[in-house]
């Protein structure tokens, strides 16, 4: 059942990203002031917001981890962090191609932007720790996840600020409500994939969390037996 | 022993070490005076009216390299001695030498940034509002630091105990100090241009401070008691 | 324009003075305004619906971060399956 689910959605997914592009390139029609490279917009939106969501779901992961002690919620932790970077990615290099093609200014400090690269930074310290770190280093891993998933709101809210008193002229659009039918399938498009990708990686990295205990089992009863011990 | 005097009992011990060969105090201090320089070079050719851009960033900034050598030789110090094993086994609770720590940090930043200040009125002119207005530049230095130390204590503690690498320190400091140091840079400036909202965003700091402090306080002991756990000699073995 | 194929058909036969040109006067302007418009126009046009550079590179970033993401998946299952067998062949050997 576990296994099949993933496959269910990249299936699904599969199936309606060719519906979704053909919506976003037919049916909408081609909008006047930002031209095709506004259709960025469609899969650049849903990333962001994807993001985020991962972005909690590895804090409340870690949490959980840290306070029942649980692998379950580690690897999830583990799996949503790295979804957090791969989508993190994926806005942070699309919103500067449109911004660059749209108005000619590939990095605004608009507040979204900035939290979002930070965010970004955040959770890439994460896996950073989590790899490199030393052995005992997983909690220090969890509690950078529940910062950062805490930061989030204060980061956009001070640049908010920011900008408020210190006003530019840029102005990121928003979109007239024909246009958002077409985000949604692109929207169901991503998350199905994203979900599935980070399934599978947290059920790979209980699986090897159980493979590394195995191992120090049998070489615990490997040296037990070279004691001359009964097996 | 109730938890106040057991981190003033730590803390003293902390700054009864400092005060025996002054290391801490001296290099921080040589440091803060050579980012001084450097930063002086750096931006000293800005026009008045553009120095208000530049010098909440350079104050930040400068606190910011400050903190991160300041909590890697606080919790070397301890790590070379073994005394933080020793101080974790101890019927200690880990919330004082939470703040026991964060306090000796925010106590050397305090003390750099009497002389980042003044080192900054002296190469910017724009910076003499500082002066203008002391409570309001100490409140914003004071609300500051005690963030970046709120974080920083927790991450430096864990990186030591884990038998850390200290370049990950930096990898993680500055990601996760960047709410507090956007917070300080938004209220700096806005004390240097006399923006009217300048005390509501004190108001913001403390409430961010706050915040800091007990989310800092709650994660410090998970962070802290990891350790020879099955799955980390688990994890060990894949390195 | 008046005169030919379907138009011309269901608008009738031209009025008598051919000297009148052979369009239709669109909102009081002259036929000179109407073409520069129209020509300004479609060069914008052109322009923006041509622009498919940006999306191309957009799209394929983003399709193949979670490519790349994907194999990498396949490939830690793989070195995982490995280490599982190897793991099975010494307790076998034991």
């Amino acid at each position: 059942m576990a296994r099949t689910i993933p496959i269910l959605l990249l299936v699904i997914a599969a199936v309606v990203f060719p519906l979704s592009v053909k919506g976003i390139f037919l049916d909408v029609g081609i909008e006047r002031q930002l031209g095709t490279v506004q259709k960025i917009f469609y899969f650049h939106v849903p990333l962001a917001w994807i993001m985020m969501l991962f972005g909690v779901v590895c804090g409340i992961a870690a949490v959980i981890q840290l306070r029942r002690e649980s692998r379950a919620a580690e690897a999830v932790a583990i799996a949503a962090g790295e979804m957090v970077i791969l989508t993190g990615l994926g806005v942070l290099i699309t919103g500067p191609i449109w911004g660059h093609a749209s108005w000619g200014k590939a990095w605004t400090w608009d507040a979204r932007q900035v939290s979002t690269g930070l965010l970004w930074l955040v959770f890439v310290a994460y896996v950073l720790v989590r790899r490199y770190g030393a052995a005992g280093s997983e909690r220090l891993a969890a509690a950078l996840a529940i910062f950062g998933a805490v930061d989030v709101p204060i980061i956009y809210y001070a640049v908010k600020i920011w900008k408020t008193t210190h006003p530019s002229n840029n102005v990121v659009g928003s979109l007239p409500p024909e246009m958002w039918a077409a985000l949604w399938p692109a929207l169901g498009a991503l998350l199905a994939t994203s979900i599935a990708l980070v399934m599978v990686r947290a059920r790979q990295e209980r699986a090897e969390m159980d493979l590394d205990d195995a191992w120090v089992q049998a070489e615990d009863l490997g040296s037990a037996g070279a004691k001359g011990e009964a097996t | 022993m109730r938890l106040p005097r057991q981190a003033w009992l730590l803390a003293k011990n902390d700054l009864r070490q400092e005060f025996r060969d002054f290391e801490l105090v001296a290099t921080a201090g040589f440091f803060t005076l050579v980012i001084l320089v450097m930063f002086g070079l750096s931006f000293a050719s800005l026009g008045r009216s553009v120095q208000p851009l530049a010098i909440p960033g350079i104050l930040w900034l400068a606190v910011a390299f400050v903190g991160t050598l300041t909590l890697t030789r606080i919790f070397d110090r301890e790590r070379e001695s073994d005394t933080l094993r020793a101080l974790l086994t101890a019927p200690v609770d880990r919330l004082a030498i939470y703040i026991a720590k964060a306090s000796v940090t925010l106590l050397v930043l305090l003390g750099c940034s009497l002389i980042i200040i003044p080192g900054l009125v002296f190469v910017f002119p724009a910076a003499g509002v500082m002066f203008d207005h002391p409570l309001q530049t100490a409140a914003v230095v004071v609300l500051g630091s005690t963030a970046y130390a709120a974080v920083g204590t927790v991450f430096a503690a864990g990186l030591a105990t884990s038998g850390g690498k200290n370049v990950l320190l930096s990898v993680i400091l500055y990601p996760l100090t960047s709410p507090a140091l956007l917070w300080a840079l938004l209220t700096t400036r806005s004390l240097l241009e006399e923006h009217p909202d300048m005390s509501i965003f004190l108001l913001q700091m403390l409430a961010l401070d706050v915040l800091l402090v007990s989310l800092g306080g709650w994660l410090f002991e998970s962070v802290l008691v990891g350790g020879n756990t099955s799955t980390a000699r688990a994890r060990g073995r894949r390195r | 324009m008046r005169g030919t194929g379907l138009t011309g058909a269901l608008l009738g036969a031209p009025a008598d003075d051919a000297a009148v040109d052979e369009y239709e006067a669109v909102e009081g302007l002259s036929r000179g305004d109407i073409e520069c418009q129209r020509a300004h126009e479609a060069i914008a046009a052109k322009k923006t619906a041509s622009d498919y550079q940006h999306i191309v590179w957009a799209y394929g970033v983003l399709w193949s971060l979670f490519a790349i993401y994907g194999v990498m998946l396949l490939r830690r299952g793989q070195r995982l399956r490995a280490d599982v067998d190897s793991l099975r062949a010494r307790i076998d050997k034991a």
